[in-house]
């Protein structure tokens, strides 16, 4: 079980690691609006389809 | 009949949407990006109302950006709100404006975008706060079970003191920067020498963060073995998720007051050298220009009065209740309310330099004002926080004679158990989430009382023209009573109509909207309230439109014939003007829906009693006064007061303002006159009487809701208090219940807001 003298303190760093992303996320504006980019393939002219995923 | 509405609405907002495209407007709302290539490129912000979802925000960018001259065009549905780029070569605002209209939505200037973009800020900050804090609540919950599923002595001491540090290191950022705001609240409340909220809570964090390190950096000290970092984590969490749904709460209810703000710019009727009158920006008033001011209206600066004597409410600016009287060369403040004349003033002071600023300060406190339930509350806060601290103090004292180990836990779960967070947030979160639904359904309240008033009326007091009724603007009836070779029949409605234009009377109004008034130079126009309009054309004979004395049309022969208006000369009526009048769609199901609820409806109007009789019949009311003059109408609300009744009042014109003063709860019609709307509790923004209904069912919910939350707050707090107090409560339990039931109070009010 020495293992988990490594464990711990890697697991700890890495949740400080996954806070600082989800930072990064919120501060870009990721979270400002969860409905209106899911509404948009509703919409006839949303713009040009991924040219890589067309038929 | 809500079309012929709709149409006199778009003939008094025709002149305000070409004043959009003014450079003093524009500037309220837009900003010039540098220039690329020569070109002039705005970004305006419009508020859009009437989106529904979030695919009507997809819609709207693509209205937006056929028209052409617009750069790009993107819509919040979250925020209804648009931000558009256009070229000032190619398009205007109004242009913009109207593509929303057209695609079925409504868009006014958006001069709230800075208070708007606070609100982003804040809720990011909340979000990242409340995110850090459960986050590593989770994580330290996780490094904290094998000390508490392990049997005695399974757990490796150094594993323990390895488990206790990567605790301590998670729990930092919660203490450091999530729980910030106790700390920082705590210390503002002890600076200023007051006891608040914060005080325990940051008392109870501090000293639980203090003892678990001790604890965990040097174990088998002064504090024992055992750390509390979960239940820190924890608590801290559950009271930032409760402070979280609060701010979404203030937020949703400040959306719902701005919208109420946004408007069309404001016009000002500007004399020109030439008597001709223009509408223009109140922004492009200049000291010395002269401007005309319909009754019922602001003054859009501070002046002095050149033509005509008027009584002016000043109650906003002085907090004066009694108008007072103006007559020539007496000074006018902005924002103060012209009553009973039609006046010329000559500006003095426009924009910063007018009092108006200190009006707009005046009405937000009107709005923030707290209610007196929310008052009471505050008064038991301080003593409320004592007890709770010298309780802790006391149970401390008293373990450390028991049991010393314990001492530190006892206390800290007092403090945090009594957190009265949940007492707190009954009254105002069910106060502000009502409002909210309320706001969003077409009821604007100005005052949060007005849900107490809403709910417990007894008497509801309606008036007839422009509020059960309106008129059809099509087709006015004229009905010539001279002996037809003074005047020709377009003279008389051409004099009729440009007397009309000097009132906001909903009968001058659909006067003056059906046909352009002729350009008599008017001097000495009043307006009598219940009576008419009054002036002398340049030759100095007299004009009234309005109510004609009863002798006369006895005298006459005419008193058989029912018009809205008579318009004499030297007081001899020379046509009567008719309209077709009409209920509104809603108003005989609002009434009847009303009375089934128990609600004593009845009819005060200034109209001729026959014809209050007959919308009375109509709606099926018994109780239904007409002819009544403003003081009547209060004498009568008063009576009913004096009963013990409790009186509510909807009304539209100026004749109702002391009225709707008057009465315990007041509402106005959203086109009423702005004095109403300003003597009012609420306003109806749709003008449909149904709203009402459905509010006092609402207000009546709110006030239920607020009783369970004022109930379940108390009940936990006298059960847990004695529990932490004879050791039975650990932090984490204390901080789980607090965090519940702040929570339950919460989401009980939420309720309302669906």
């Amino acid at each position: 079980m020495d293992i988990l003298y490594l464990l711990i303190p890697l697991s700890t760093v890495l949740v400080l690691g996954i806070i600082g992303v989800f930072g990064w996320a919120l501060h870009g504006g990721q979270f400002d609006d969860l409905e209106q980019h899911g509404a948009q393939i509703l919409q006839a002219d949303a713009g040009s389809v991924d040219p890589c995923q067309g038929p | 009949m809500a079309a012929s509405a709709q149409a006199i609405d778009r003939i008094a907002a025709a002149p305000a949407m070409a004043l959009l495209d003014d450079a003093a407007e524009l500037a309220r709302f837009t900003r010039w990006l540098p220039a690329r290539d020569g070109q002039r490129t705005g970004e305006s912000s419009l508020r859009i109302g009437g989106m529904h979802c979030a695919a009507c925000a997809g819609l709207i960018e693509a209205a937006l950006r056929r028209v052409d001259g617009v750069v790009d065009a993107r819509v919040s549905a979250a925020a209804q709100s648009a931000t558009v780029q256009w070229d000032a070569t190619r398009t205007r605002p109004s242009a913009l404006v109207r593509a929303i209209e057209q695609a079925g939505y409504s868009a006014l200037p958006d001069t709230a975008a800075g208070a708007r973009a606070l609100r982003l800020k804040e809720s990011r900050a909340a979000v990242w706060r409340l995110f850090v804090a459960a986050f590593c609540a989770m994580q330290v919950m996780m490094l904290a079970t094998p000390s508490y599923i392990s049997g005695p002595g399974e757990l490796a001491p150094d594993l323990k003191q390895l488990l206790d540090w990567g605790s301590w290191l998670l729990a930092l950022p919660v203490l450091l920067f999530a729980a910030a705001p106790f700390f920082t609240g705590a210390w503002r409340s002890v600076r200023v020498g007051r006891i608040g909220m914060d005080v325990p809570v940051a008392l109870g964090i501090g000293v639980a963060f203090l003892a678990s390190s001790g604890a965990a950096f040097a174990p088998g000290g002064l504090f024992g073995t055992e750390v509390y970092f979960d239940s820190l984590t924890m608590f801290v969490s559950f009271l930032l998720g409760g402070r979280y749904l609060e701010m979404r709460a203030r937020h949703r209810a400040a959306v719902a007051l701005e919208d109420s703000v946004g408007r069309l710019p404001e016009t000002a009727w500007r004399e020109c050298a030439d008597g001709s009158v223009e509408a223009v920006s109140v922004l492009r008033l200049q000291r010395g220009d002269t401007v005309r001011v319909a009754a019922g209206q602001a003054f859009a600066a501070d002046g002095v009065l050149l033509r005509g004597a008027t009584r002016v409410d000043e109650s906003l600016l002085s907090g004066e209740s009694v108008p007072v009287d103006k007559g020539v060369g007496a000074a006018l403040a902005a924002g103060s309310m012209n009553l009973d004349a039609p006046v010329v003033m000559r500006v003095e002071r426009v924009g910063a330099d007018t009092r108006f600023e200190a009006i707009v300060a005046l009405m937000r406190e009107a709005r923030t004002q707290r209610p007196a339930m929310l008052r009471s509350a505050d008064r038991w806060a301080a003593p409320f926080l004592w007890t709770v601290l010298l309780l802790a103090a006391g149970a401390a004292a008293v373990w450390s004679v028991i049991d010393p180990s314990r001492a530190v836990w006892v206390a800290v779960s007092v403090l945090i158990v009594t957190c009265p967070c949940a007492l707190s947030l009954a009254v105002p979160s069910a106060l502000l989430s009502a409002t909210a639904a309320m706001a969003r359904r077409g009821v604007l309240l100005r005052r949060l009382e007005a849900i107490d008033g809403l709910a417990r009326m007894d008497t509801l007091f309606i008036d007839k023209t422009g509020t059960l009724t309106q008129k059809e603007s099509g087709g006015v009836q004229m009905i010539r009573v001279d002996d037809g070779a003074h005047w020709s029949e377009a003279t008389l409605r051409g004099r009729a109509a440009s007397l009309a234009a000097w009132s906001t009377h909903p009968v001058a109004r659909a006067l003056a909207a059906d046909r352009a008034g002729d350009a008599t130079a008017w001097r000495d126009v009043r307006e009598l309230p219940g009576q008419g309009l009054e002036a002398r054309d340049p030759d100095g004979t007299r004009w009234q439109l309005g109510r004609c004395a009863a002798a006369t049309l006895d005298e006459r022969g005419l008193s058989s014939i029912a018009v809205d208006a008579w318009l004499s000369r030297d007081g001899q009526p020379l046509a009567g003007f008719r309209f077709a009048e009409s209920l509104r769609a809603d108003a005989a199901a609002a009434v009847a829906a009303l009375q089934r609820d128990g609600v004593r409806v009845a009819l005060l109007s200034g109209d001729t009693p026959a014809r209050v009789e007959r919308i009375g019949r109509l709606l099926g009311l018994s109780d239904c006064r007409g002819g009544l003059a403003p003081d009547a109408k209060l004498a009568a609300v008063r009576a009913a007061q004096a009963r013990g009744e409790r009186v509510a009042m909807i009304g539209d014109g100026i004749n109702d303002a002391p009225v709707l003063a008057q009465a315990d709860t007041s509402l106005a019609m959203g086109e009423g006159a702005q004095i109403a709307r300003a003597q009012a509790d609420g306003v109806l923004v749709s003008n449909a009487l149904h709203d009402v209904v459905r509010a006092r069912a609402l207000a009546r919910r709110s006030l239920r809701v607020m009783r369970q939350n004022l109930v379940w707050a108390a009940a936990y707090n006298a059960a847990c208090v004695p529990l932490a107090l004879i050791g039975w409560l650990p932090p984490w339990a204390a901080g789980l219940g607090m965090a519940t039931s702040s929570l339950v109070v919460v989401l009980n009010s939420l309720r309302l807001a669906r």
